[in-house]
């Protein structure tokens, strides 16, 4: 039985936050170790990018869920958009590091664009903008906010306001007498 | 490797002149519009509340075209464009973090930071991080980040005014800085963020027209991009390769300090607490996307485009990279459309200006005095006050040579992401950061990124290519917030306050 927090809601969101914590802290250590790498006196292995490639599609896939993840569901219907965005992105960059470089004036080109700047830029660029936003509006009053979430920050908003109101007339009354 | 650190470091070089007369036509009606919408908006400011975040009144549409408007600077027009015709397709990846920054803002600061405004009336972004670590020295040092960042970017801003005045009017550069900062500073210090909202809608608006006519003109003009891409793929591949001419690892860290770097903003951050509704965040990013979408279509389409007709003569070679914008307004499209454009770069850089003003005032008005125990009895005398000596000190310093402006520019972005993100993107999202862990991580920024800017702006210091000072500043000062939490992780809950901590759940 999940423990319940003193807003009402469960533990199953903090586990997702800690699993998201801990992903977040791995990608970012893998970038600092990318940039470390860089320090070397023969210059930047071939490997730094792809520690760069594959940690900032992570890190920015971990800060969404640690932010998105609530109560009970954790991220709920969010999994698979964030996990197509991540996987788009990351695919993207290990596309363009990995595919050999065939520009020419008689290259195939997809809207306009040769084959790995239309990775690039319709890929990265694009997709995730048909998904996320869209996918934010759609979750909104479920897994973002309610009617119900505003109205219970305002209570305790009215209730701070009186608590402080009420212990500013309390010192104003010792200090006249 | 060519190296730019920043979109601050921009319009650092003169423009050619535009002083004709539909041009100065165009820039006298932006400049009446602008002048109508603050003596309307001064009418309305009466409260403190109504100067630093607009009585929190504002709603959806006009927030979304205000942020659109204050996220892209002068850079989006000139100096962009340039980047790109300098490095080819890497310098795209300075705006392609865009398709995912404005929802992961809002999962990830927008509803928390509105919220907790809701439940304490707050009104800055030190505000919030003062409110989760109940510690009045997070929010006076948070402040003094800002204070130090806002100072460089308001003086590049200043100078790039100066610069694009110049170019309409034919004034001179000097007397474009104080016309620039003039007209901003009397809609900031009368009308304050309400002036600036109103304003930054029309600005936006007329920037993003700008940047779709000119959009489709490249195109018509070039044959489609099929054709673009073909001269180009004929003269020079690696300019359409994924990384253009940077290193994968340069265009790649581009990625990163734009993308989480986003999260630690003010001049986006900031406007969360503007919103009338909270329940209008359902359409925010989405809209804000769309918004950004349209007004980097110049960015994208001037680049490359003029990069072929330079190749394929249809426009003389280019004396800088900077002159790819003013090369193709005022060679080839109709001047009309070249008169909108220069209006809509001095509307760029006015709307990033009069934020930051906005944002400094509150900073010197509201937080520090906090961080001090204290409270200033007339916020809206002083913010008006501190107003008009933040606008004075930027416009001084942008009288001063290009290079040292330059500098204090190019650690603004920086040092915001570094100071910033971890302990208020992650800490508003992490119950178990502490006060300690923010204070060390919002210090790490402040140090590291002053240190390695200053040393790499004096040539005591190189970085190694696709290696720059905000990229290692930022990881620098998560690897600290994440270590020294964890160290005086028992501290965490004692640091809680319910209505916090109810926020952080919801």
């Amino acid at each position: 039985m999940p423990e319940v927090n003193p807003s009402g809601t469960t533990t199953r969101g903090d586990t997702t936050r800690t699993a998201a914590l801990l992903v977040l802290c791995l990608a970012i250590l893998a970038i600092a170790i990318g940039y470390a790498a860089a320090f070397r006196q023969n210059g930047a292995p071939v490997w730094a990018p792809w520690l760069l490639a594959l940690g900032i599609p992570i890190s920015l896939g971990a800060i969404m869920t640690l932010g998105a993840a609530r109560g009970r569901s954790g991220i709920g219907p969010l999994k698979l958009p964030f996990l197509f965005v991540v996987a788009v992105l990351a695919i993207g960059f290990c596309a363009a590091l990995a595919l050999p470089a065939t520009e020419s004036p008689l290259s195939k080109l997809w809207l306009g664009l040769p084959a790995r700047a239309a990775v690039v830029i319709y890929g990265i660029g694009l997709l995730p903008i048909v998904v996320l936003p869209v996918v934010y509006a759609l979750t909104f009053e479920t897994q973002t906010l309610s009617a119900e979430d505003v109205e219970r920050v305002r209570a305790m908003g009215r209730e701070n306001r009186e608590r402080t109101s009420l212990g500013s007339d309390v010192s104003d009354r010792e200090l006249s007498e | 490797m060519i190296q730019l650190s920043t979109p601050a470091a921009l319009l650092q070089v003169a423009l050619p002149s535009a002083a004709q007369p539909a041009v100065i036509a165009v820039g006298v009606l932006y400049f009446s519009v602008v002048v109508a919408i603050s003596v309307w908006a001064a009418r309305r400011t009466r409260t403190a509340s109504d100067f630093f975040v607009a009585g929190k009144g504002i709603g959806l549409v006009a927030l979304t075209v205000a942020s659109v408007s204050v996220s892209v600077s002068g850079f989006a027009f000139i100096g962009g464009p340039g980047f790109i015709y300098a490095v080819g397709l890497g310098a795209m990846y300075i705006v392609l973090p865009a398709a995912v920054t404005n929802v992961m803002g809002a999962w990830v600061l927008a509803k928390r930071m509105r919220l907790l405004g809701e439940a304490r009336n707050l009104i800055t972004i030190p505000d919030a991080i003062g409110a989760r670590y109940r510690s009045p020295a997070a929010q006076g040092l948070a402040a003094v980040a800002m204070l130090v960042g806002i100072v460089g970017y308001m003086a590049t801003n200043a100078l790039a005014m100066g610069v694009v005045i110049d170019s309409i009017f034919g004034v001179g550069l000097g007397w474009g800085i104080w016309i620039g900062m003039g007209v901003t500073l009397a809609y900031s210090a009368s009308g304050g963020i309400l002036a600036g909202i109103y304003n930054d809608v029309f600005q936006g608006m007329l920037m993003a027209a700008a940047s779709v006519l000119v959009f489709l003109f490249v195109l018509g003009y070039g044959g489609g991009l099929g054709e673009i891409s073909r001269t180009i793929l004929a003269h020079d591949p690696t300019f359409l390769g994924p990384w253009g001419k940077l290193t994968p690892l340069a265009a790649l860290s581009f990625f990163f300090v734009f993308s989480m770097g986003s999260l630690g903003q003010p001049q986006a951050v900031h406007k969360y607490y503007m919103l009338r509704d909270p329940l209008q965040l359902k359409w925010y990013p989405l809209l804000k996307t769309l918004g950004l979408v349209l007004v980097l279509l110049l960015y994208f389409s001037v680049g490359v485009g003029v990069k072929a007709f330079v190749l394929d003569g249809r426009l003389p070679p280019l004396a800088s990279p900077d002159q790819a914008t003013p090369s193709l307004l005022l060679n080839v499209t109709p001047i009309i459309l070249a008169a909108l454009v220069f209006s809509g770069v001095a509307a760029a850089t006015m709307s990033a200006a009069n934020s930051f003003i906005n944002i400094g005032a509150a900073i010197v008005t509201h937080d520090l005095p906090i961080a001090f125990g204290r409270r200033v009895k007339n916020e809206l005398g002083w913010g008006r006050a501190i107003t008009v000596l933040i606008a004075t000190a930027a416009a001084i310093t942008a009288q001063r040579s290009g290079t040292m402006v330059a500098f204090l520019g190019i650690f603004g972005w920086g040092l915001f992401a570094s100071t910033l993100v971890p302990a208020l993107a992650v800490g508003l999202n992490w119950q178990g950061a502490t006060r300690a862990g923010a204070i060390a991580s919002i210090a790490t920024g402040l140090v590291v990124t002053l240190a390695l800017e200053t040393a790499a702006y004096r040539k005591v210091f190189t970085f190694p290519a696709g290696v720059t000072a905000s990229a290692v500043a930022m990881v620098a000062s998560f690897l600290v917030f994440f270590l020294v939490s964890w160290l005086t992780r028992r501290a965490a809950p004692l640091e809680l306050d319910a209505d916090v901590q109810l926020v952080m759940e919801l």
